[in-house]
């Protein structure tokens, strides 16, 4: 028999050129001597340095002040400290120094507390299908990455999930939510394991405790960050769908060609950016990315994610324009369904943050630029 | 890209069913041969094409695959608009996926075309220690309600092109006789309810 097997994420298979410009020498499709590369890494280390003592300054502080922490985070924020930085942006910790032990103390008993109510009667006494469904996404949630082929670690995300749905019982547990929670969790775990792999960790080495922490931190922060979008997993998706109204507008105005195309070829922005909305576009890019994606993302305040992540969306697909323009209403479906994106890595997400944040600033401020001619 | 699709008809079709229950992997086996332990929950809409023979005529089937979530149903009844298939699907070892087997068909009644031809299809046949829905009771339900049915398993790959076939050719059936019963071949076979289900891509795209 002829049946494949595959395990393998299909990104993968596809490689992009644009991962030449992963590396540490920066301006790609110029020779350059070993001699020249080499001094190139080291202004980059360099600079990664005075980056990290910037941040490690603000938050020696007493209070931390949030406007710089934003400005620097924006740029991207150093993995050693990541975990403290986002629970600083999230409102999760207090920017008083003083009080954030007492709150993290309060924050994680309540939790234990909700996971003691919920659970101490056993798995019987719970809603049934909602189990099931959280069970059935968690098993095939980031498969590829060992990390959550764990099931200490995947009850871990169920209970976070279980809760967050009972107690949001307007949208409940929506399929892709399931996905939100890993950066924070992968994150948060980061912060036992220092000098690890967190993606390949041996999950029994790390105490109970820490694990305890960091699932209730996780959910603290998933928590914040829906309360930011809960009408994109209302009845009828309101917030998703007002968000492709606008990102077809916006398309409209930005590139007017691809948008004619679009048209003409039959393709409706809500088959492809539906996904893009529910899941932030952690399913067109890899965990690593999305993470650092999320640096920018919690800079720009839980207010502003939403809005900004419209831009992203748009400079997303306006990065594939011109391939785009050459396929017929199929192969632009399955093109966006399997997007390029499997080798990004930390500059291409960057170059996508900061031509979204050009988009946002010519069309944000000024709403009429959005309305069709 | 691919200019290379040639074809008589291309044939919408929709795959319906619980989460969880094996859409996703009965569109890849059918459209790639593939079967994937670990793929992600299907988000909104996914889609994959294959093209077969049937009776001498090539016939394109256009596929697309639903969330099973509940919460999704409101944006994904939009995509029944124009299909003129649906598989059902459900799991032969998880009997809520066949108990809410109804609920499905009622969706296609409020939101698909009337002629839908709809085929109800038990999936995971491989896990026969398991089995919590009798072949012969789907059987019955099926008949009762006018529906085709079949078992298959996209693991092992048994009975999915088959019932990919199955669908078509009916599906193929019906618009061929709703074409001779409407006389002439002017605009291409129809549905009742005049809606076109015969897209001819070489028409030319309207310009901006």
């Amino acid at each position: 028999m002829s049946n494949t097997i595959s395990i393998k994420n299909p990104q993968a298979v596809r490689s992009n050129s644009s991962s030449e410009t992963n590396g540490l020498s920066g301006s790609p499709g110029r020779p350059k001597s070993a001699e020249s590369k080499m001094l190139g890494d080291v202004a980059e280390l360099n600079s990664k340095a005075i980056r990290f003592k910037k941040f490690e300054a603000l938050l020696e502080c007493a209070v931390v002040d949030m406007e710089q922490l934003k400005k620097l985070s924006w740029m991207g924020v150093p993995e050693e400290i990541r975990h403290t930085v986002w629970k600083l942006l999230m409102g999760y910790l207090p920017s008083n120094s003083k009080s954030r032990d007492d709150i993290l103390k309060k924050k994680r008993g309540e939790y234990l507390e909700y996971v003691h109510q919920q659970f101490f009667e056993g798995k019987s006494s719970l809603d049934q299908a909602l189990v099931h469904q959280i069970h059935i996404d968690i098993l095939r949630t980031n498969a590829s990455i060992p990390l959550y082929q764990n099931t200490i670690i995947q009850e871990s995300l169920e209970r976070i999930l279980y809760i967050w749905a009972i107690r949001h019982p307007a949208s409940g547990y929506v399929q892709g939510i399931n996905d939100l929670a890993t950066p924070f969790f992968q994150v948060f775990l980061q912060s036992y394991v220092p000098l690890e792999d967190v993606e390949r960790v041996d999950v029994l080495r790390i105490s109970q405790d820490s694990l305890n922490e960091v699932e209730s931190d996780t959910f603290w922060c998933l928590t914040r960050l829906l309360d930011g979008i809960q009408d994109n997993y209302t009845h009828a998706q309101p917030g998703i769908q007002r968000q492709i109204a606008r990102l077809k507008e916006l398309i409209n105005r930005i590139d007017a060609q691809l948008y004619a195309h679009f048209q003409s070829e039959g393709v409706e922005f809500i088959q492809f950016a539906f996904r893009w909305m529910n899941c932030l576009l952690m399913r067109e890019l890899p965990l690593k990315s999305t993470i650092r994606m999320w640096d920018s993302y919690q800079a720009e305040g839980i207010e502003g994610l939403s809005e900004f992540h419209l831009y992203v969306c748009a400079a997303f697909l306006v990065k594939w324009s011109a391939e785009l323009k050459k396929m017929e209403f199929q192969d632009i479906i399955q093109f966006l369904q399997s997007c390029p994106t499997a080798t990004w890595g930390d500059r291409d997400i960057e170059l996508l943050l900061s031509e979204a944040f050009m988009w946002k600033s010519l069309f944000g401020s000024s709403p009429n630029h959005l309305k069709p001619s | 890209m691919s200019k290379d699709d040639e074809y008589d008809y291309l044939f919408k079709v929709v795959l319906i069913g619980d989460s969880g229950v094996g859409k996703s992997n009965l569109l890849s086996r059918f459209t790639r041969n593939e079967f994937n332990l670990d793929s992600k929950s299907t988000i909104g809409v996914e889609f994959a094409t294959r093209t077969i023979q049937v009776d001498g005529k090539t016939i394109k089937a256009q596929i697309w695959d639903t969330a099973g979530q509940e919460r999704y149903r409101a944006i994904t009844s939009a995509y029944y608009r124009g299909a003129v298939g649906a598989l059902l699907v459900y799991d032969i070892t998880k009997m809520s996926s066949y108990e809410n087997v109804n609920r499905w068909l009622k969706e296609l009644r409020d939101h698909a075309d009337s002629n839908i031809q709809i085929m109800l299809v038990g999936n995971k046949s491989d896990l026969k220690h398991a089995r919590a829905v009798a072949t012969e009771e789907s059987k019955t339900f099926a008949a009762d309600n006018g529906l085709t049915f079949i078992e298959t398993s996209a693991l092992d790959s048994s009975n999915v092109e088959p019932a990919f076939q199955k669908i078509l050719t009916e599906i193929y059936r019906v618009v061929s006789n709703n074409a001779l019963k409407a006389g002439e071949s002017a605009g291409g076979p129809s549905l009742s309810g005049g809606k076109a289900i015969v897209i001819d891509a070489s028409q030319p795209a309207p310009v901006e």
